[in-house]
């Protein structure tokens, strides 16, 4: 028999990976706060989006009021931008700590990736990343299509202004292309996933200890919030398509 | 039964290990699964060859020293039961059991199904336990504890240290582990003078072997003293509880 040292007790030195104030506690805050301030997001958008169904003008004309909000507080748009500056500083730091938080796992796990996991739960959780991946190009794509108005947007994309907004002619012109409505059904579909299994680990990554029968109801309402803003969203491209709205 | 086990074989920590494949007949739905490789190593014994090395000590599920990877569930396929605990019955005849560590990248191989959890030892080591001067023993009655709340702390306190939560954790997370050991600690009046200072060392500690929690649910399945998942929940907690106690032990 070889006579090899075990080395048992000694710290395997571990490869550093993002900075060292960033504990995975911190990192885990971060992320739930910013997943918290996403998910509010989204369920006001969606509750902005279904104003589609109350005609061109109330549509526009809340699309304008998002602009004009707190006028003359702020200038024209000027709410606005802060709110997307907001925006833009919580996305950075969802996608840093997500990025620094599966890179430590990978890296923790070893090379021999668990396999045979149990449920939903787990499903969603391992697909966080991949999620995460698709909805920010999606909100790239979406950015681009429907706020910028370029490249991936309509040739008739027209520019809202202090004299009024153009939000539904843009919005039924790029779901009236098929692959963008189909590519925003999936988008939506992604976000259900991603927001069900966020929502439910907020929870946890707050530090709130639950029991089993609190943690299944939080559990149960966070499917229930993220198929409530994938279902209000996904009615819209639908309704485009079949001409019940237009 | 007849059964195939694929068996990981390695050495040492320094080579690379690999599968190893045996026929097996004769062996009995009453063995349990450590019973089976005592089985197969009398054959590889008897056979002149080495027997697989593994860990085991009270084979009653009370010890934690047990705990192989059977078909890529840590202990076995039977939820919240110790490796030793388990029984082919939970196995058709002639299906095919893989064997492998628990696999962590804290968990170095040592030898064939046995790994070093000594990073464990380091989490306990950094705060697991009460060093505030308790005197002789006090009378039994003479610190009232509610029974809800003895019970609670005997929940998380039920830990015993296998390490089946970290290799069931597709991060090598060990929120489970520590989280059992700072809500016992929390919950009783024993533990609170060093209630902060314990969770900045231990949450440090795990920082420095184990990976982040996202919750994936899957040490609670796994784990043979049936810690629950709120256990999980109380590394952020008492971590931020910490961080707002700044520069005080309790």
């Amino acid at each position: 028999m070889s006579t090899t040292s075990v080395r048992a007790g000694t710290r395997t030195p571990q490869k550093q990976i993002g900075p060292r104030w960033l504990s995975n506690v911190l990192a885990k805050y971060i992320m739930a706060f910013t997943g918290i301030v996403f998910g509010v997001f989204v369920l006001v958008h969606m509750f902005g989006n279904l104003k589609v169904y109350l005609g061109p003008e109330h549509f526009n004309d809340y699309a304008l009021w998002l602009r004009t909000l707190l006028e003359p507080l702020l200038p024209y748009e000027g709410f606005l931008w802060l709110f997307r500056l907001f925006l833009l500083a919580c996305l950075a730091g969802h996608v840093y700590c997500a990025w620094v938080i599966s890179a430590r796992a990978k890296a923790r796990r070893g090379k021999f990736a668990r396999k045979g996991l149990h449920g939903f739960s787990s499903f969603t959780a391992r697909t966080m990343p991949v999620t995460g991946i698709v909805l920010l190009l999606f909100i790239i794509f979406h950015l681009l299509d429907l706020t910028a108005g370029i490249g991936v947007a309509t040739e008739n994309f027209q520019h809202g202004s202090e004299a009024g907004s153009f939000a539904y002619q843009n919005l039924i012109a790029s779901f009236s292309r098929p692959a963008v409505a189909i590519f925003y059904l999936l988008a939506m579909v992604i976000l259900f996933l991603h927001l069900a299994h966020g929502l439910y680990a907020t929870v946890n990554d707050f530090g709130i200890t639950l029991g089993q029968k609190a943690r299944s109801t939080v559990m149960l309402l966070s499917g229930l919030f993220a198929l409530v803003v994938m279902l209000g969203n996904i009615t819209i491209p639908i309704a485009v398509l079949t001409g019940l709205v237009s | 039964m007849r059964l195939t086990i694929e068996v990981w074989r390695q050495e040492n920590p320094d080579v690379p290990g690999f599968f190893e494949e045996h026929a097996i007949e004769g062996a009995q739905e009453e063995m349990s699964l450590l019973e089976l490789i005592d089985y197969l190593n009398d054959h590889l014994v008897s056979e002149g060859r080495e027997p697989i090395a593994y860990d085991s000590d009270c084979r009653e599920g009370i010890c934690g020293t047990c705990g192989i990877t059977v078909n890529d569930q840590p202990h076995g396929p039977v939820p919240n039961t110790p490796s030793c605990r388990q029984h082919l019955r939970s196995f058709k005849d002639g299906q095919k059991l893989r064997l492998e560590p628990l696999r962590s990248a804290a968990f170095p191989v040592i030898r064939d199904l046995v790994v070093d959890r000594s990073a464990m030892d380091r989490v306990i080591q950094a705060g697991g336990f009460v060093a505030v001067d308790a005197g002789t023993a006090a009378d039994a009655d003479s610190m009232q504890i509610g029974h809800g709340r003895a019970e609670k702390a005997l929940d998380f306190a039920a830990c015993i240290g296998c390490g089946a939560c970290i290799a069931a954790c597709p991060n090598g997370a060990a929120n489970l582990f520590a989280g059992s050991v700072l809500n016992h600690l929390s919950t009783l009046p024993q533990g609170k003078p060093e209630r902060s200072k314990r969770a900045r060392s231990i949450i440090q500690e795990i920082d420095e072997s184990f990976g982040p929690c996202s919750v994936y649910g899957e040490c609670a399945v796994t784990c043979p003293a049936g810690i629950p998942l709120s256990a999980i929940a109380a590394v952020n907690r008492e971590r931020a509880r910490a961080a707002l106690r700044r520069g005080k032990d309790d």
